[in-house]
């Protein structure tokens, strides 16, 4: 079964390259705005063989686990909080739900005036572009535990912080993967958009060099390959982990 | 001596705008290693004084004497099982049966070995690493009265435990149930709305009225055990029971 839905895949993709190469040999678009898929790969074997690309990768995706890392454990305390303290959520639960509205890249302004055009400003924009996602799942999850789990462990001892490690986080488990994987498109979102506006290295700031030299085949390779990072992290990482979670929780 | 003692409890619910008498003044007595079984008809609040046994609600009039000492909050020397046992899924099954015990801060070699006398006792030592959802729903009942057990409660409180098993599951953990209680010689308060079910394991019947519910009758069972659920001598207790219990049904 799996075989035979990689077998239409690669078919899918290898005429995709066949008909965007056919199309690029028409002319109907100049080929400044419009190239082919050879000049695109030439691109990328460039940019691979002078290094830049790696790098560029390597620093979205450093920039990438230290704003999601922060925005996990700031999302997972504020949801936690939220969840058990019902003055909390009538307060700052309003207040996530709006913050939550605001795309990731209103943030770079903000950032730009508080950090500078640091790596600091960057994580700040991811991390807080991804948080409130995290927040609001770990919210639910909580809010959905079945109630004997919590009063059996209080009935063994466990109360505070222990309550919190051994019981709420496990069994809100569910929830909470679907929020790390809102969170991440979120985080992923904000590091090439905030990228983009700083102009400091990285994936989005490879992409607007691209964009300056009017180099259509740069920026083609470029967002092909933000696409890529996106689809391995999401497959290697979230697949995996989602799977085993739902097999565990007796979920499938 | 006494263990327990319920003094005049009484509950009400809020259902919608009225309000509703669920306990009107339940007084119980329960001496040291007794095995008291309480019946009623469904609804009557058989569940929730054990629940305030346990420390999990608190009564609106009364109190619950421990030892002589008023409850307050649920506590390890009264340990809960539930009906579906709400066993944990994230853990295996010799970690949900240590989960009390690590809430305690005891040491993972000391907790080994206590679990494992339990573990043997309900024939659940080659389960150990399995999950729950591994496992059928009897078996989860033997986890979940295993992961009481070692907890070492004064007090065992069981809400329906076996009502979700099937009959031959059911008479299996019935016998068990008399060896547990004749080897750990433990207090036990046990719900059930089977009369068969209380006659065979109780010394002690309670049977509840109908709301607002008190304790109608306290019938003693004083019979050898290990009893069968086809004993014939027990025959005219479960018939004075259930003619006990019939008009309180009615009345519901």
């Amino acid at each position: 079964m799996k075989k035979i839905t990689l077998t239409k895949q690669i078919i899918f993709y290898v005429a995709l390259v066949a008909i965007w190469q056919l199309v690029s040999m028409t002319n109907i678009w100049p080929n400044n705005l419009f190239p082919s898929p050879y000049e695109v790969a030439e691109d990328l074997v460039y940019t691979a063989s002078d290094g830049s690309l790696f790098f560029g990768i390597g620093t979205s995706i450093l920039r990438l686990i230290i704003g999601l890392a922060i925005a996990i454990v700031g999302g997972m305390l504020l949801g936690i909080f939220m969840a058990r303290i019902e003055i909390i959520n009538q307060t700052i639960g309003s207040l996530v739900l709006g913050l939550q509205s605001i795309p990731s890249v209103a943030w770079v302004p903000l950032a730009i005036l508080w950090f500078g055009l640091t790596d600091g400003g960057i994580i700040f924009v991811t991390a807080i572009g991804s948080m409130f996602a995290v927040t609001i799942a770990t919210y639910t999850g909580v809010k959905n535990i079945n109630p004997h789990y919590i009063e059996a462990a209080r009935n063994m001892g466990a109360k505070g912080t222990q309550l919190a490690i051994y019981v709420l986080i496990p069994a809100a488990f569910p929830y909470l993967i679907s929020g790390f994987k809102q969170g991440w498109a979120f985080a992923w979102r904000g590091v090439i958009g905030a990228e983009l506006l700083f102009s400091f290295l990285g994936l989005g700031f490879l992409l607007n060099v691209g964009r300056q030299l009017n180099d259509i085949s740069q920026v083609f390779a470029i967002m092909l390959v933000i696409m890529m990072v996106g689809i391995a992290i999401d497959g290697i990482i979230f697949k995996r982990l989602e799977n085993k979670v739902m097999s565990r929780w007796g979920l499938r | 001596m006494t263990k327990l003692e319920a003094k005049n409890i009484v509950k009400y619910f809020k259902h919608d705008s009225h309000r509703l008498t669920a306990l009107g003044g339940v007084n119980l007595q329960i001496e040291d290693g007794e095995f008291v079984c309480l019946v009623g008809p469904s609804g009557c609040g058989k569940s929730t004084f054990l629940r305030i046994v346990a420390g999990l609600e608190t009564p609106d009039e009364g109190e619950i004497l421990f030892d002589g000492k008023p409850v307050t909050t649920t506590g390890p020397e009264r340990i809960i099982v539930f009906q579906e046992g709400a066993l944990f899924p994230w853990l295996k099954v010799q970690d949900n049966v240590e989960f009390g015990l690590k809430m305690a801060g005891i040491p993972k070699e000391e907790r080994a070995q206590i679990s494992k006398r339990y573990l043997d006792m309900m024939q659940l030592t080659k389960f150990a690493d399995s999950y729950t959802y591994q496992l059928s729903t009897g078996m989860k009942q033997r986890v979940a009265i295993a992961r009481a057990l070692v907890m070492d409660p004064d007090v065992l409180l069981m809400d329906e435990p076996f009502a979700a098993l099937d009959a031959q599951t059911r008479d299996l953990l019935l016998v068990e149930m008399q060896l547990i209680w004749e080897k750990t010689k433990k207090t036990i308060l046990f719900v059930t709305h089977n009369v068969t079910e209380a006659t065979v394991l109780g010394t002690k019947v309670a049977v509840f009225s109908n709301r607002p519910s008190t304790i109608k009758k306290i019938i003693n069972v004083d019979y050898k055990r290990p009893r069968l659920v086809e004993d014939q001598n027990l025959f005219p207790l479960q018939q004075e029971i259930l003619s006990e219990l019939r008009p309180e049904v009615k009345k519901s």
